[in-house]
């Protein structure tokens, strides 16, 4: 048995001349939390429907459970799965909507009550079985759409953008709700969303994908510190990017040069002096020092150019070198107006390089 | 496995077959009808157990212009046509306009009364509309068989100008105001623009239905206001299927033509419209 | 400053609006209804007086409660047909398979055309030297001879099934294909075979639309009048029978037709009511969007 719940070996679909999935290969380990991460079009939901069966790649095999099941209809596949507009059944009581997965396995009446109860309040609603759909609130629809999915304790549980439907602050309890349910039962799950913090808070394991194509794949940890491309930085989080040069190579650093200024960052390994690199600083990790500071490693000077009050914080835009411009965010108890000189400190370690060119 | 299990489970299996075998018997049930008529109509000799005619001739339609007085019927129809239509329009210009845009209570229930005359079948208030036009004596006139195609043309003309009028935005004719135009002028150049493609369909439903209108025609016509669709039952009546295969082809070509002309502006499913809320 | 045209007077405009609407509704409609209804109560010929003589007449007649039947006969078949035809064509239909937009404009085309045109088409393809009979006696093995169509109860029904099934069918498919493709999925992703899915979930959310749909080919049934006309043969439904007293007789029996058209126009209420208060209740079991 390999650790690896679901696989999706060089899995391609294509509709016309757009790639959809593009010889994706993923491993989603047992047990664990993986989302798929990525704006609209870059064909996360085509590679979750290809899991549903939904969709049937045009090339590639998907296997789950260390089973072959690319030609397995949907029905028997035996996952669950949560919808966006959670896809109740209206006709249906909750009760009954819960109990269909049993109903169409042909369960005992009895059985079946008991564990759509046990469904139930596992999503904290018992006392609603005799509801209609419409009769409730969209955190609770949802909520009746897990129960549905986990009743027949499925081994791995789907989830396309559960919560985009649903209002900011009701979106984060049910965060929670969902990772310490999937977690308690011991679930696999995939989940889709283009909604970052989410991704962020909840997964095990993150897979960023652009245009049909995995970018990155990793913890959430990983892909905000250390994103392997120019599309997983600028997607995740703010970033700065700037374009330099290695000029030299100095054990665990190298210097960068970036337009007449020169940078120091760590090291990038298996490169070289002459490597054109992309450099990434995020907006909050810059220092905004004021233009008396004293000179040090990766210490520039700039002027403000744009002030933004955020509330809680301040976004600047600030020139620097020759026609250079970063975005930094700073604590809103110091202020700088513009036009104001400052100087700005680009700490070693928080400036990430990859090779670019 | 019983045998009708079985047999279903074959059934669904296959249903891709199925489903092509469905569709084309379908269209074959509903267009062999037309097909027999245009072949009929120009058929000769064809009185054996033949697929086709032996012969091809346009005697029968000759018949039908010289004989069977087809050209003055098709006047009676277009000049009731146009006398309903106008009436129609008329009446749904107006109407239309109120059900539209002015407060109205029981709106709903208004709209449900109007659509009564296609609802309850026309024969059982023709008699009642008879009785009056024999007093009246308007049987067996223009006049009189084009108000009789009223009532059943004139609902359609209500609802299609209703909803224009409805889907007429406030705010350009209150641009309109602030330009500075006054009443007539922002009629003119305002508003009737806009409604005129609703007050076109309306028309053209309208004539439409009174062209293909036949009960109230059968209660109210005389021999100066015979229209086609009771010409054609007349000829029904003579036994001549080759006549009235060729009156039923001239009758039906214009409505092909509108529906073609319709179906490639409009959805034809709003054909249907109307009458839903029931 | 208000605009011109919005006056204060804004019900009396509204009534001025309405007036023609009005006056057309009430002179070509209601009044003549009325002058049915009064017409159903007096004694034949006659100018004046009350009398309950031409229902008792038409009711008491076998003839006249056999015309009842056929009605609801031919209503009722064609109907139950219709739907029988339109719910598989409509499923079809929504899969938009190759060339769905064509079938979807041949679902229309009965709808357009003058019942008078249908059936005589319809006779002409179902006669003894039509194609139909021409196919079975000249391809078909083991048939010896023509198989009656026109003229009889069940082609008739047939009849009413072509030019009356659209408005089911039309209603059953916008039903469909308003309904969300997820819910299907889910289904599917619940261990729901494709056929478990249509009787589980498709069928029960669109049965309200296709009761209703089958209410208004229903009613077209009930009082269709130019078909059976020329095609019914001996077969004479209520509106036949009403138009038979007005022109076969002479003079032509106005009170009798009268009374048959009040007939006619109290069942179709009746049913209507009991099968939208079934429709009612079907619909508010199954869900209401």
């Amino acid at each position: 048995m390999t650790d690896a719940m679901i696989e999706f070996r060089d899995a391609c679909k294509r509709y016309g001349t757009l790639v959809a999935n593009d010889h994706l290969s993923l491993r989603i380990r047992r047990g664990e939390l993986m989302t798929l991460l990525g704006p609209s079009g870059c064909g996360k939901t085509t590679a979750l429907r290809c899991l549903t069966g939904y969709i049937r790649p045009d090339e590639g095999r998907i296997f789950i459970d260390d089973k072959d099941v690319t030609d397995v209809p949907t029905h028997q596949r035996e996952l669950g799965m949560v919808f966006q507009n959670f896809a109740l059944f209206p006709h249906l009581t909750v009760q009954d909507n819960v109990g269909f997965p049993l109903m169409i396995r042909n369960l005992p009446k009895d059985q079946r009550t008991k564990m759509a109860a046990d469904a139930l309040r596992l999503v904290r609603l018992e006392g609603y079985e005799s509801h209609y759909p419409r009769q409730l609130s969209g955190g609770q629809q949802q909520r009746v759409g897990l129960a549905r999915a986990l009743v027949y304790r499925p081994k791995v549980l789907l989830l396309d953008e559960p919560l985009s439907n649903l209002d900011a602050k009701l979106r984060e309890e049910m965060r929670f709700e969902i990772k310490e349910l999937v977690t308690r039962l011991g679930i696999t799950a995939v989940y889709v969303t283009h909604d970052q913090a989410e991704a962020l808070a909840l997964s095990d394991r993150v897979a960023i994908m652009n245009r049909g194509r995995l970018e990155q794949v990793g913890t959430p940890e990983e892909i905000y510190e250390q994103p392997q491309s120019r599309f997983v930085a600028e997607f995740i989080g703010l970033s700065n990017f700037l374009e330099g040069r290695i000029e030299a190579v100095d054990g665990a650093t190298m210097r960068v040069t970036v337009g007449d200024l020169k940078l120091t960052a760590p090291a990038l390994p298996q490169t070289g002096p002459g490597q054109r690199v992309l450099l990434f600083v995020r907006p909050n990790e810059i220092e905004l020092l004021g233009p008396d500071a004293p000179a040090g490693e990766n210490v520039f000077e700039a002027r403000v150019e744009k002030v933004t009050y955020l509330g809680d914080m301040m976004d600047y835009r600030l020139a620097f070198g020759q026609g250079l411009a970063l975005r930094v965010q700073g604590d809103a108890h110091r202020r700088f107006s513009p036009g104001s000189p400052v100087r700005l400190r680009l700490p070693r370690i928080r400036c990430w390089t990859i090779t670019s060119g | 496995m019983t045998l009708t299990r079985a047999y279903v489970r074959a059934l669904w299996d296959g249903r891709m077959i199925l489903g092509y075998t469905l569709l084309l018997s379908l269209t074959l049930f509903i267009v062999a009808p037309f097909l027999m008529i245009a072949l009929r109509s120009v058929g000769k000799g064809w009185f054996y157990r033949l697929w086709l005619p032996p012969q091809l001739t346009l005697d029968w339609y000759r018949w039908a212009v010289e004989v069977g007085n087809i050209p003055e019927v098709m006047k009676n129809t277009l000049i009731i046509g146009i006398i309903a239509t106008a009436i129609s329009t008329v009446i749904g210009i107006f109407a239309g306009w109120a059900f539209g845009r002015r407060q109205m209570p029981g709106k709903e229930v208004a709209m449900a009364v109007i659509l009564l005359p296609r609802m309850i079948p026309p024969i059982t208030y023709a008699l009642g509309v008879a009785k009056i036009f024999y007093t009246l004596e308007l049987v067996d006139t223009y006049l009189g068989v084009a108000l009789a195609h009223v009532s059943v043309c004139a609902p359609y003309g209500i609802l299609v100008l209703s909803a224009t009028f409805e889907g007429l935005d406030e705010r350009v004719l209150e641009a309109a105001d602030v330009c500075g135009a006054n009443t007539i002028k922002r009629f003119f150049y305002v508003v009737l623009p806009l409604i005129m493609p609703g007050i076109l369909a309306s028309m053209i439903f309208t004539f439409t239905h009174s062209y293909n209108e036949f009960t109230l025609t059968l209660l109210t016509y005389g021999p100066n206001t015979v229209t086609l669709p009771v010409r054609t039952y007349l000829a029904v009546g003579d036994g001549y299927w080759e006549i009235t295969s060729a009156m039923a082809v001239i009758m039906v070509i214009p409505s092909l033509v509108i529906l073609a002309m319709i179906q490639r502006r409009a959805e034809p499913e709003k054909l249907v419209g109307g009458f839903k809320g029931v | 400053m208000t605009p011109h045209w919005r006056s204060h007077s804004g019900t009396l405009v509204t009534i001025l609006l309405l007036l023609p609407a009005l006056i057309g509704f009430f002179g070509l409609f209601f009044y003549p209804m009325l002058l049915t209804v009064f017409l159903s109560f007096r004694p034949e010929g006659q100018v004046t007086g009350w009398t309950l003589e031409n229902y008792a007449r038409f009711l008491s007649d076998p003839d006249g409660r056999w015309v009842i039947l056929l009605t609801f006969i031919l209503a009722l078949g064609s109907t139950a047909l219709s739907i029988l035809l339109s719910v598989p064509l409509a499923l079809i239909l929504r899969e938009k398979v190759r060339g769905h937009q064509f079938y979807r404009l041949i679902v229309l085309v009965p709808l357009v055309i003058p019942g008078l045109i249908g059936a005589l088409g319809l006779l002409l393809f179902w006669g003894v030297r039509g194609w139909f009979n021409l196919f079975l006696t000249q391809l078909v093995p083991f048939v010896t001879g023509p198989v009656a169509v026109n003229y009889t109860l069940h082609g008739l029904i047939m009849f009413y099934v072509w030019l009356y099934f659209p408005y089911t069918c039309v209603t059953t498919l916008s039903s469909l294909e308003s309904l969300d493709r997820s819910i299907e999925e889910a289904g599917a992703v619940s261990g729901a075979t494709r056929w478990q899915v249509l009787r589980h979930i498709v069928l029960p959310l669109i049965t309200p639309a296709i009761l209703a749909g089958s209410v208004l080919t229903f009613m077209a049934a009930f009082g269709a009048f130019s078909v059976p006309l020329i095609a019914g043969g001996n077969y004479r439904p209520l509106s036949v029978e009403i138009y038979k007293e007005i022109s076969v007789f002479i003079p032509a029996r106005w009170s009798a037709a009268s009374a048959i058209a009040m007939v006619m126009g109290a069942m179709q209420v009746i049913f209507l009511s009991l099968y939208m208060r079934y429709v009612r209740r079907a619909g508010g079991a199954g869900g209401i969007r």
